[in-house]
């Protein structure tokens, strides 16, 4: 059995686009993403919010201070439109980025006046700054205004608070800080978690079946003084390894990620969260991850032997990832808690114990069920793939 | 010696429909069952090269899978040598050198890598097989590329390190499935060379072929199957005086007989 596992191994080592898939990936996958996504939603807004708007007035004569700060500001340019114009044409036309249209009643003594309301008429589907751009021209006078009424009628600053916020509801939470994130980030641990696993398994699984099918040196291997119980045990331990590998190095390389695209502002925040989930988690986190491996592992081995060739075998587990998604998304969903059906569900119970691990709010009895349960499908289907493997008519089809 | 004596195999048909015309006219098929290999019987004695004969389809490749342990037949008996296949594969499989025309070889290992492998798989120790692998890289003229990674080789290499990887544990007997299919001349005058070789040896080799001048050049005996069954067993003179001396009436003429 070691004899095939070794040599396995030492294939897949060898094989540049497995490492590729295993190794380089994972590790480059996290900065490229974070760091991507980062990059480009800072250059939207940046854009956003430095682009000269286009823009046009109606009844101005209203509010003459107003129109003057939006001709005096470089980052908005005036456009005259008739009164009449369509402002729905105008702004698919791009002849302007919004229209404002000042009130009637536009004063300065809002006691008087009443509410005022400006109207924006803009297409609001893309990312766009308008209304904090134009807010903060407004703020102003809203401010001026608000200040002038308190003080004509005599409102003393803890009356205006008052008036202003009658009843505020505080909220203190109970849960510490782990608890909270926990809830947060422990869902999309297991996530990444299974769908690499599986990933990570899966090319090695495809090579080491139907690739040695189509390459024509299954047949010798079978007819080698070997038990074929012995060729799938190394077979199935080669591919359960290397879903793990994978998932470990993802683990890790997030975690070294994390801590280097936080460092300024959250590092001390990511230190404290990562403290306080103790070694034993984190073992036993890697525990559950064992037997779900081997689920992998067996599916894959046995989809991979019964498939004539490497594409066959491809079309076969592809749409098995969604098999992996559902489950997992499952326990993301809110209100999914490994509380009476759900620590039954296969997947779902081991992705929501993962969870509760990370919280820290475990209940460490109730792992060795889910341990036990996932174990034994587990052992199950590699029974079944060390059935599959001894049938003629899976091997030789 | 090899000895083979009634054997059957069938298989399953999953879904009939998917026959081909001419595989659902084959009297062979029974119901949910392909009767591929009905009753074949042949024997090879010690230093006898045996060629297998009969048209596409006729049950050779089952014959020489069931021989070769990686099928198991529905009945009949195969020994080899004394030691009863069907009940002791694996003992019988330390017997067996088996090669095919398809056989390949693991990309991303060196040639030498290729035949350590099933050196080990087959149980000897390290200054074993680090002695065999020098003699036959010197049998074989492997020096040159025996320790480059084997995806980059010509057809030749491959087949010259196939064999090697085939007979590294000194086989009693060896099963040759089609050998020199689809090899160009080269490669093919390395395997009958390798032929050769093993019966000046005076071990006894099976290979099912379709090239007739292989036959008359290489074999002491013939055996023809059809349709599953065997048509001739005997001497490479016997069969030729089926038809005056040529191979290719012979051919026609055993297949066309009733069975005897």
């Amino acid at each position: 059995m070691w004899l095939v596992f070794f040599k396995e191994i030492k294939e897949l080592l060898r094989d540049r686009k497995t490492l590729f898939f295993m190794i380089a990936l994972p590790i480059l996958i996290f900065p490229l993403i974070f760091g991507g996504m980062a990059y480009f939603t800072a250059q939207a807004f940046e854009k956003a919010e430095s682009k000269v708007l286009k823009y046009a007035l109606v009844n101005d004569q209203y509010a003459p201070e107003l129109t003057n700060d939006l001709a005096a500001s470089d980052k908005f340019e005036r456009v005259d439109i008739a009164n009449s114009a369509d402002y729905t044409a105008l702004i698919n036309s791009d002849t302007v980025d919004f229209v404002m249209v000042l009130p009637e009643n536009y004063s300065a003594d809002i006691l008087q006046s009443g509410q005022l309301t400006i109207t924006l008429h803009l297409n609001d589907a893309g990312l766009n700054m308008v209304r904090n751009r134009v807010n903060s021209l407004v703020q102003k006078y809203a401010d001026a205004y608000q200040t002038s009424a308190f003080s004509e009628l005599g409102v003393t600053s803890v009356q205006q608070d008052a008036l202003l916020t009658p009843i505020v509801l505080e909220q203190i939470s109970t849960a510490d800080q782990r608890e909270s994130w926990g809830e947060k980030i422990g869902g999309m641990l297991p996530y990444l978690l299974f769908i690499l696993c599986f990933q990570g398994a899966m090319f090695p699984a495809t090579d080491i079946g139907a690739g040695e099918k189509e390459r024509g040196t299954l047949e010798t291997l079978l007819i080698s003084p070997i038990d074929r119980t012995k060729i799938v045990l190394g077979k199935f331990l080669t591919i359960a390894c290397a879903g793990a590998t994978t998932a470990l190095i993802t683990v890790v390389s997030m975690a070294v990620w994390g801590l280097v695209l936080s460092r300024g502002f959250a590092m001390q925040f990511v230190a404290d969260f990562m403290s306080q989930i103790g070694i034993i988690d984190f073992v036993l986190m890697f525990l559950m991850l064992i037997p779900l491996v081997a689920i992998f592992a067996a599916v894959l081995l046995s989809i991979s032997i019964y498939a004539r060739s490497f594409k066959e075998a491809q079309s076969y587990m592809g749409p098995l990832v969604i098999f992996v998604i559902i489950p997992v998304m499952v326990a993301l969903m809110p209100g999914v808690e490994l509380k009476g059906g759900w620590a039954w569900v296969p997947l779902t119970n081991v992705a929501l114990a993962m969870k509760e691990l990370v919280k820290g709010t475990m209940d460490y009895f109730q792992l060795i069920a889910i341990f036990g349960s996932t174990a034994l499908i587990a052992a199950l289907l590699l029974g079944f793939c060390v059935y599959w493997f001894k049938q003629e008519k899976v091997l030789f089809r | 010696m090899i000895e083979i004596v009634g054997l059957a195999k069938k298989f399953s048909v999953e879904n009939p429909k998917k026959l081909s015309e001419q595989e659902r006219k084959d009297p062979r098929l029974k119901g949910r069952f392909f009767h591929s290999v009905i009753d074949v019987s042949l024997t090879c004695q010690q230093g006898e090269v045996l060629g297998l004969l009969g048209p596409n389809g006729a049950g050779k490749t089952t014959t020489l899978r069931m021989l070769s342990t990686a099928l198991k037949p529905d009945s009949g008996s195969i020994t080899i040598n004394g030691t009863d296949v069907l009940v002791n594969p694996v003992m019988a499989r330390k017997k067996i050198g088996f090669l095919s025309g398809s056989t390949g070889l693991y990309g991303r290992l060196s040639g030498r890598e290729n035949i350590e492998y099933f050196a080990k798989l087959h149980g000897m120790t390290p200054a074993q097989i680090k002695q065999k692998i020098e003699a036959l890289a010197e049998l074989l003229d492997m020096h040159t590329f025996l320790d480059r990674r084997s995806e980059n080789f010509s057809t030749g290499m491959k087949q010259k390190v196939a064999i090697a990887r085939a007979v590294v544990h000194d086989p009693e007997v060896v099963i040759l499935d089609e050998p020199t299919t689809g090899l160009d001349i080269m490669a093919t005058q390395t395997v009958l060379r390798f032929i050769r070789g093993l019966k000046e040896q005076g071990t006894p080799v099976i290979f099912s072929t379709h090239h007739l001048d292989e036959v008359s050049e290489l074999c002491d005996r013939v055996a023809v199957i059809d349709q599953g069954l065997s048509k001739f067993d005997g001497e490479l003179n016997a069969f030729t005086q089926l038809a005056d001396g040529s191979l290719h009436q012979a051919f026609l003429t055993s297949i066309n007989t009733e069975r005897q």
